[in-house]
């Protein structure tokens, strides 16, 4: 186990302001919207910093950039130009509404918040999420869900999958749980007192672990025993029963256990084989550790750790960069970068119980959201200021959404699209067998050369996305006249936006010089297009 | 296992020193020295200099996955109720002994240090790949790059036409337990892994596309990407380009791994099975520039018949390995090229009632040869039965550290993942300089 240096440890607790977690003063009020405090706290800091905001950014952009982080796609060149012909004031908020209104938003949400539970296994907690996002259950609902799934409560299916595919260890499960809901990484107080966090010591990872030791997998079911106890050896090799122990250092109280005698575990045993057989749970525990684990996680008192997580991590979707960086530091000597606007969110989350689209909605809205991602003036101020847009890699999904839309034939959607073609919009949503050969991005992501490889010399590139044939964009651009036609519908396809004057004579040039063998020349230029920087990211 | 002894160690300006930074890569934007700035003057700092001396070197990693037995290999133990069948025989190096299943590295044993005192505590295939792999451990939510992502950072170019990772692994036994694992270095240096055949994929042209359409086709896509990342220069975005700017050099490469480019004796010479074919594979790759090549053999797995697996397995490596050696030393390659034998573990001394040896990490062998190594030595020694480490009982770390040493490389330098340093090898592990030219 490698941790931090001693040294970094003094240098960064010399320079932390302290913040508590406690701290409500001089917050804005909570009746103020979500979207006016985000721009408020995010202005003031570019005050202090002396910063000045990047320009907003053109309505094709952000469309473009809204679409994806709402719905998981590019939009369609019909979207793209009717959003940018009108004249309505309202056009923002009527398109975000718009988006959150589609069934794509649902699917969205799920994509992105099974990959975000469930980083190694994709899909393992779609089947939980999608009956849950539907109905918009708040985020502490999931949470109670996963940690203490209810197996014949409707609705539940596939909750179990959250601690069943981490069971096999335990350790893992402590920390992911404590990682994915609390922001804190405690892996490092494993092994010896967390070097960094004064207060945080062996006994918080075996007091997290505690609250999941006494659970088992029985067949189709999870069940809990009634006795166990943790016990680890410290770094002066002392034995330790671990307390069951909250985060924040609160120790619950257990009623007083006993270990069962080796006959009783013997027919304890026994009983849990023949129900496995009959496919029905195992009793419930009198005392269940993991029902102690919610209760206290969402209590008022504690639940300051899991309200600032979800914020968080919603703020770092959107934004493609955390109030808190990384996501699995947030403790006392890592502070946010706007820690008002952190508390003010989390205060908001608890006060609208949790409701996971009023944050995404207000975050959309925010001039902080609409910036430009190019900045020309200097050295690019460092992310945490949001003076400039983050440029974030496509997940797998978005980037498999849209190349797929991308290449269908763009005349299939009209301008209603989202009462028209919304059939054709969800297909897009099925399994998609090119997104899952890439990788999902990741903080400081890098594209592989595998990717590139991939895109370059692949049958199923060729097949699926360069494709001839009246469905499909290259068959649509084969029929048009001229090449400046080509262009513009390319253009307009791929990335979402009018051709610029410089790139239109690149591209018609490339056609030109193709003239003998035009409809390769096409393919090659929607191939140049899909593969571009430009169609990778969401900027 | 929180150890203090690193804080000691100092802040030099090597630290922050990497590949990257060195080659002012343009991908890094306004956070890395720009190429202008660094200029020649740079060739005066000592890091630097260490770092161009880094330059041109390359790894070649045999590994023998299930889990190669150290008494049929480099520490017999003949005339010992676990010594098995086979007798030990007198190396070129006076005092040496290995099997005599290996007579041609016998005789060249002065290029190599066997290190026989690894306890590596771990007999489940697929944990212990990963520690001989890694080196140590991963953390539960941290997971590190394995060797050859390492090397591939630490020796490879950026703007390198060739792949700077390959791993080799045909069979499919135990493949899962040896997947290359680029960890928190990204995606950048995960290998080129060859699981099918000896050729990797989408490495060629399609025939529906011209060599001129494809060229100028990419770039017609790096013209437009350009215009696009002009004031966006951040890493990710420099690693879409990048990546896509090394495809034509990889498709140079495929030659590389045709076979029928190489003179029909050299081949004969490496032998007709397929690992002795891709070993000469890995040998066309360093020579053009690749800093790791992974070569998996599979399946030392020897619970039943383990002479018998031995007997033909040994004296594979044996011809092949050899065969490298001296092919890399007739190039001049050898200086540069590190040549390890790496496993999961080594095998039980007690022989079972199906004759086989089982799962055993408590005290077996890895070998070392060519670039920066001692050659015709032997570190630390196992008890006169072999079941128990006598003498230098060392761990993974110990052997990782004394690679990364042997290549160069200070193995206590320190990655960054966001303001938490984290070193090459974990806090506390000492190299072996006695394995070390």
């Amino acid at each position: 186990m490698v941790c931090w240096k001693p040294t970094t440890l003094w240098l960064l607790i010399a320079l932390s302001p302290v913040i508590t977690f406690g701290q409500t003063a001089e917050l804005l009020p909570d009746d103020q919207s979500v979207t006016s405090v985000v721009d408020f706290y995010i202005q003031q800091s570019l005050q202090t910093k002396k910063l000045i905001a990047a320009n907003p950014a053109s309505d094709v952009t952000l469309l473009r950039r809204t679409t994806l982080d709402l719905v998981g796609r590019i939009p369609t060149g019909s979207e793209a130009r009717t959003y940018s012909a009108s004249t309505a004031t309202d056009k923002r908020l009527q398109m975000v509404k718009r988006l959150m209104q589609s069934p794509g938003f649902l699917q969205h949400q799920v994509s992105e918040l099974d990959s975000m539970l469930s980083p190694e296994k994709p899909g393992d907690l779609q089947s939980y999420l999608t009956p849950a996002i539907t109905e918009n259950r708040p985020w502490d609902r999931i949470f109670r869900d996963l940690i203490l799934p209810q197996p014949n409560q409707p609705n539940q299916a596939g909750a179990n999958r959250f601690i069943k595919s981490r069971l096999g260890d335990i350790d893992k499960l402590t920390n992911d749980t404590s990682t994915l809901f609390f922001g804190v990484n405690i892996s490092c107080a494993k092994c010896h007192d967390h070097p960094l966090v004064e207060q945080w010591t062996q006994s918080h990872f075996f007091g997290m672990k505690s609250f999941f030791s006494r659970t088992f997998d029985n067949g189709d079911f999870l069940g809990e025993r009634d006795y166990g106890a943790v016990e680890f050896k410290t770094t002066v090799g002392e034995t330790k029963t671990a307390p069951l122990m909250f985060l924040s250092g609160k120790i619950i109280d257990e009623p007083s256990w006993q270990t069962p005698t080796d006959d009783d575990k013997k027919k304890i045993k026994k009983q849990l084989e023949e129900l496995k057989k009959k496919k029905q749970p195992p009793p419930q525990p009198a005392f269940s550790r993991r029902s102690q684990l919610v209760d206290i996680a969402l209590s008022p008192a504690e639940q300051q750790f899991f309200a600032r997580n979800i914020v968080n991590r919603v703020w770092y979707r959107i934004f493609g960069y955390g109030l808190v960086m990384p996501l699995d530091q947030m403790h006392e000597v890592n502070p946010a970068s706007h820690p008002q606007l952190l508390q003010w969110l989390a205060r908001d989350m608890i006060n609208h119980k949790y409701d996971l689209r009023r944050l995404i909605q207000g975050l959309v809205l925010s001039q902080a959201y609409a910036r430009r991602s190019n900045w020309d003036q200097g050295p690019r101020p460092e992310p945490e200021w949001f003076a400039v847009a983050n440029i974030k890699p496509l997940s797998r999904d978005q980037y498999g959404h849209s190349l797929k839309l991308a290449s269908l034939n763009p005349d299939s959607f009209t301008s209603n699209e989202e009462n028209q073609n919304s059939e054709q919009l969800k297909r897009l949503y099925a399994e998609n067998k090119l997104a899952q050969q890439l990788d999902q991005p990741v903080h400081d992501f890098q594209v592989s050369t595998a990717e590139a490889l991939l895109f370059s010399n692949s049958e199923q590139i060729a097949k699926e996305l360069l494709n001839d044939g009246n469905k499909t964009l290259v068959g649509k651009l084969k029929s048009l006249e001229t090449n400046q036609q080509v262009v513009d519908v390319a253009c307009w396809t791929i990335l979402s936006r009018p051709v610029e004057a410089e790139e239109r004579s690149i591209l018609i040039a490339y056609l030109v010089a193709r003239q003998d063998r035009r409809g390769e020349g096409i393919e090659q230029l929607v191939w140049a297009l899909l593969t571009s920087t430009e169609f990778r990211f969401n900027h | 296992m929180a150890n203090t002894r690193r804080s000691s160690f100092c802040g030099a300006a090597e630290h922050s020193i990497d590949r990257r930074t060195f080659l002012g890569s343009a991908m890094q934007g306004g956070a890395a020295l720009s190429a202008s700035s660094w200029g020649l003057n740079a060739l005066r700092e000592p890091a630097l200099a260490e770092a161009l001396k880094r330059q041109g070197k390359h790894v070649i990693l045999l590994w023998l996955a299930g889990g190669a037995s150290q008494l049929e290999t480099w520490d017999p133990k003949p005339g010992q109720p676990t010594g098995g069948p086979y007798r030990a025989i007198q190396t070129a190096v006076p005092g040496i002994q290995i099997s005599e299943l290996m007579p041609k590295m016998a005789t060249r044993l002065k290029h190599t240090a066997i290190i026989r005192s690894l306890n590596t505590k771990d007999g489940s295939h697929g944990s212990a790949a990963r520690l001989m792999h890694l080196g140590r451990r991963d953390e539960p939510n941290l997971k590190y790059p394995d060797l050859g992502a390492v090397l591939a950072r630490e020796l490879g170019r950026a703007e390198s036409p060739v792949p700077d990772y390959v791993s080799f692994y045909t069979a499919t036994e135990g493949r899962g337990n040896a997947v290359g694992q680029s960890g928190f270095l990204g995606a950048r240096y995960a290998p080129m892994s060859l699981t099918t055949d000896s050729r990797p994929a989408h490495l060629s042209r399609r025939e529906d596309i011209s060599a001129l359409d494809h060229q100028q086709r990419a770039a017609l896509r790096n013209l437009l990407s350009q215009r696009f990342i002009r004031n966006r220069k951040l890493p990710a975005v420099g690693s879409h380009q990048e990546a896509y700017g090394r495809v034509r050099g990889l498709m140079a490469s495929e030659t590389l791994f045709d076979l029928s480019q190489e003179p029909q004796k050299t081949r004969d010479r490496y032998g007709p099975t397929l690992f002795g074919q891709q070993v000469l594979v890995a040998r066309r790759l360093i020579e053009a520039g690749t800093p790791f090549v992974k070569v998996s053999r599979a399946w030392w797995d020897s619970h039943g018949q383990n002479f018998e697996t031995h007997l033909e397995l040994v004296s594979e490596l044996d011809h092949v390995m050899s065969t490298l050696l001296d092919d890399l030393e007739e190039r001049g390659l050898l200086e540069d090229t590190l040549v390890l034998t790496l496993s999961e573990f080594g095998r039980t001394p007690k022989i079972n009632g199906s004759l086989g040896r089982d799962h055993f990490g408590q005290a077996w062998s890895v070998s070392l040869s060519g670039c920066g190594i001692q050659g015709g030595s032997v570190y630390g020694k196992t008890n006169e039965d072999g079941q128990q480490v006598a003498e230098g009982e060392i761990g993974a770390g110990e052997v990782f550290a004394t690679i990364y040493q042997a290549l160069g490389i200070d193995h206590q330098k320190d990655y960054h993942l966001g303001s938490r340093p984290i070193p090459l090898t974990d806090p506390g592990t000492e190299h072996l300089p006695e394995v070390l030219a």
